[in-house]
């Protein structure tokens, strides 16, 4: 750690210039103000929180600050003078180093290389000096505390200890500010304790740490200052020692009513059922609920708590191991999500972009995939006014505007690319929806559209499991809720019995 | 891709605006480049090369592009499902043996029915191609092993197939009617292989344009995961999709069969690369999800045309390979920024 302590400046409590200054910054995408007026003093040796819900804007500020994304408005100083991060290079040359949620680890090359990456020592005649940086990169791993092995590929670690891999990356270089997203989201307790030793070692070494969590109980034990950001909003900068309630209060402070439609509950007959079921990847251990027709339940959690891969299961896009989907009281085995569709249920995936939507193609191309198989148009010869009549109905439904269906969805915002994958579903005669993350990444007009859909789709009767990671989304959604945590149901909610902290505690 | 995705959303299009020349350009920009090459080289050959535009050799032209033409038809049908067939050549050349041999062992011991000979042999050549691919596909969408790999490695095996089949040495004895109907026969004056091309090109049109399993092509290649939650059985259309390349590239080999009146283990050898080639400069992309029947034919047209227009400017076979190359990377150079 003495390689630490030399390179950071300032002493341990010197409360002189703040490392980062963030004066008025803002960030605009197209007409979307992502960010607007952050203003903030990351001092030496301060851990700094950051708060808020997801698109809130902690991840626009922190890419801003690590250089991977340019403000709008206001600028940064660094110890009292402004700069410009044009580059995430330009930001670690100024010792800014990030971890983010998406590694930046080259798989097929061992920890050691990875964490060596870009300041590989050379010998006298140039060539690599292999055993000096594998032993720099295990003094370092044995320093953190971290249980990792210097020789291991990274392709074969787990997510959490790829999570390492990168944190000893950032931490090598001895960074001023080092900025952590979510760092513990898929750490193990033990793996937990020993990023929070570390954490206290630079501070105490003067760096200061910017640090982003949805778990309530480590701001207290980690923080000094909480920042909370709402709807790309600096809403209050207050001590880490603040009550939890105030915070979440001020992290929700939104009027649930002004998005969410009123969805009167007709709960009708079990549509679907799940028995003790657990997933072939092992993420799902043992998932039990249903869902009525004419009923939304949501299904809150962690991320990675195996809520997505329940869905997945049910859908057959991902094996089951043990236990039972009942559809309408019968039991079914679907193999192949093509069973699932065949059968009425439908699955409508969390990322668009990987397990959604084929970008490079058009949206009508999009929407009407699964209806040449299962819809209204089924065939082997397709029938162009036929299936124009059919995408442009469901564009409607969706508030999809169909004029522009024939431009390739990677032309399209968020919100109308989620509509198009929404679109999807609508296409062939179903009942059962699972959505998994259905406003990742879309603005609150958008939001409001997909959740005005919802509530359609629910009084015609149908069935609807919701999958989120956005509570307040859940709250407002659902009639019921269920808690996810390391596989498996743990928690019922009706309604009325709806309180976010009693949720809160369910997920840890 | 990204940077390309950025750079549109940066300027949003409105849904009311008119449709102009240059924006239609910037998003058809490689049916643009195609055209300007194909354009540029019918005029500069028109100009410089004597008899470029007689009808006796634009008649050449279409026989000589027919072979290549089916060929690029088959490696487009692999590419738009996000694959990338290298055995289509050495299907060529295994469909051209298999499909001679039976064809002359057939006519030794019933001397008196060539139609039965041409038919039987016919239908082993394309079952052989159709066999290959189907192997290409089980390899690449079950075992998982690259397309590259799983066709270069299916290739070699072919070749050698091909070389214990025939011995290396050309198979004779094939009815004179097989090369009198399919190799120089004429229906209205139109080569028999160039209408058997064009009925190709409308097939394969159709295939990909009006019918579900086209669709289901399309989506397997522009997002693998997704075609498959949407309840499309990819690893079928993965298979399927070599399949018929593979009964295509036989097909080609059962016409340069016609056309040589014997069974050839060496012929085929430049095809993977002037397919991928005809495929790449007709706008498709190797990462699957794009391409147009119709372009692939204006690509293949243009690579046949460079080539018999240098052959009457008698510019030699060196300079030509050179030309071909420089053309593909210049097509990409225009349409990659």
């Amino acid at each position: 750690m003495s390689q630490m302590a030399a390179a950071a400046p300032g002493a341990p409590g010197t409360n002189g210039a703040p490392v980062l200054k963030a004066c008025g910054l803002g960030k605009r995408y197209g007409a979307h103000q992502a960010l607007q007026g952050v203003g903030l003093d990351l001092m030496p040796g301060e851990v700094h929180v950051l708060f808020g819900e997801n698109g809130a804007g902690k991840s626009t500020l922190i890419s801003m600050m690590a250089g991977a994304n340019q403000p709008s408005d206001g600028h940064l100083e660094i110890m009292g003078e402004r700069v410009e991060l044009a580059t995430v290079a330009r930001a670690r040359a100024l010792g800014i180093r990030a971890v983010f949620q998406e590694f930046s680890l080259i798989p097929h090359l061992s920890v050691a290389d990875n964490i060596a990456l870009g300041e590989e020592s050379v010998g006298t005649l140039g060539f690599l000096a292999k055993s000096a940086m594998r032993a720099k990169a295990a003094r370092l791993i044995a320093d953190l505390g971290f249980d990792l092995d210097a020789d291991a590929l990274v392709s074969q670690l787990s997510r959490g200890k790829q999570q390492m891999v990168e944190i000893c990356k950032a931490v090598g270089q001895a960074p001023r500010l080092l900025i952590l997203d979510e760092p513990t989201a898929s750490l193990t307790e033990h793996d937990t304790q020993a990023l929070f030793a570390l954490v206290r070692r630079l501070k105490a070494a003067g760096t200061s740490i910017v640090y982003i969590t949805h778990r309530m109980h480590e701001i207290p034990e980690i923080g000094d200052t909480v920042t909370v950001l709402r709807d790309g909003r600096q809403v209050a900068t207050v001590p880490a020692d603040t009550e939890a309630d105030a915070l979440i209060e001020l992290m929700t402070g939104r009027t649930a009513s002004d998005i969410y439609p009123e969805c009167a509950r007709r709960p009708g007959k079990i549509r679907l059922e799940l028995k003790h079921l657990s997933s072939a990847c092992g993420r799902v251990k043992d998932a039990s609920l249903e869902v009525r027709a004419g009923e939304i339940v949501g299904v809150a959690g962690l991320v990675g708590c195996g809520k997505s891969e329940l869905g997945q299961t049910i859908f057959g896009a991902i094996g089951t191991a043990a236990g039972e989907v009942l559809l309408d009281g019968r039991k079914v085995v679907f193999r192949h999500p093509a069973d699932a569709i065949r059968a009425g249920l439908w699955y409508s995936p969390a990322d668009r972009k990987h397990d959604g939507l084929a970008m490079m193609r058009s949206a009508f191309d999009n929407i009407g995939l699964s209806s040449l198989m299962f819809g209204r148009n089924r065939g082997f010869f397709r029938r162009p006014g036929q299936e124009g009549r059919l995408v442009s109905e469901l564009s409607r439904q969706v508030e999809f505007p169909f004029s522009r269906a024939h431009e390739p969805v990677s032309n399209f915002s968020g919100g109308n690319q989620q509509k198009t994958l929404l679109a999807k579903g609508l296409a062939q005669d179903i009942d059962v929806y699972v959505f998994d993350e259905p406003t990742v990444g879309v603005d609150v007009g958008a939001r409001q559209a997909i959740y005005k859909y919802f509530s359609e789709l629910s009084a015609r009767g149908a069935a609807i499991l919701l999958i989120s990671s956005d509570l307040p989304e859940l709250l407002g959604m659902s009639h019921r809720l269920l808690v996810m945590r390391d596989g498996r149901t743990v928690a019922g909610f009706g309604r009325d019995e709806f309180d976010e902290h009693a949720i809160l505690e369910q997920f840890f | 891709m990204s940077t390309m995705t950025i750079a549109k959303s940066a300027t949003p299009a409105s849904p009311g605006t008119k449709p102009g020349v240059l924006p239609w350009l910037r998003q058809h920009r490689s049916t643009a480049v195609l055209l300007f090459l194909f354009i540029g080289s019918l005029v500069i050959f028109s100009i410089f090369a004597p008899g470029f535009l007689s009808l006796e050799n634009l008649t050449n032209v279409g026989r000589q592009s027919v072979y290549l033409l089916i060929v690029s038809l088959a490696q487009l049908i692999v590419l738009i499902c996000g694959g990338l067939d290298l055995s289509v050549g050495m299907i060529v050349a295994l469909a051209s043996v298999v499909g001679a041999s039976v064809m002359a062992q057939v006519l030794a011991a019933m001397p008196d029915s060539p139609t039965l000979a041409i038919v039987a042999g016919m239908a082993a050549g394309l079952a052989a191609g159709g066999l290959v691919g189907l192997v290409n596909g089980w390899g690449t969408a079950v075992l998982r092993i690259p397309a590259f790999m799983m066709t270069l490695g299916s290739s070699s095996v072919v070749f050698g197939i091909t070389l214990f089949i025939s011995g290396g040495v050309p198979i004779y004895g094939l009815p004179p009617e097989f090369g009198n109907s399919f190799g120089f026969g004429r229906i209205y004056g139109v080569p028999i292989p160039v209408l058997v091309a064009l009925l190709m090109v409308v097939l394969v049109y159709v295939l990909l344009e009006w019918t579900r399993y086209g669709r289901h092509l399309y989506a397997t290649g522009g997002n693998l995961r997704a075609a498959e939650l949407s309840g499309v059985r990819t690893r079928r259309v993965i298979i399927a999709a070599f399949a018929v390349a593979g009964v295509l590239a036989a097909l080609t080999g059962l016409l340069l069969t016609a056309r040589l009146d014997t069974g050839e283990s060496n012929i085929g050898a430049s095809l993977p690369l002037e397919s991928i080639a005809a495929c790449v400069i007709a706008g498709v992309t190797l990462s699957g999800g794009v391409g147009r029947a119709l372009a692939v034919v204006v690509g293949t047209l243009l690579i046949v045309f460079v080539q018999n227009g240098m052959n009457l400017m008698q510019i030699g076979a060196y300079a030509q390979t050179m030309v071909i190359g420089a053309i593909l990377i210049f097509a990409m150079a225009l349409t990659r920024r």
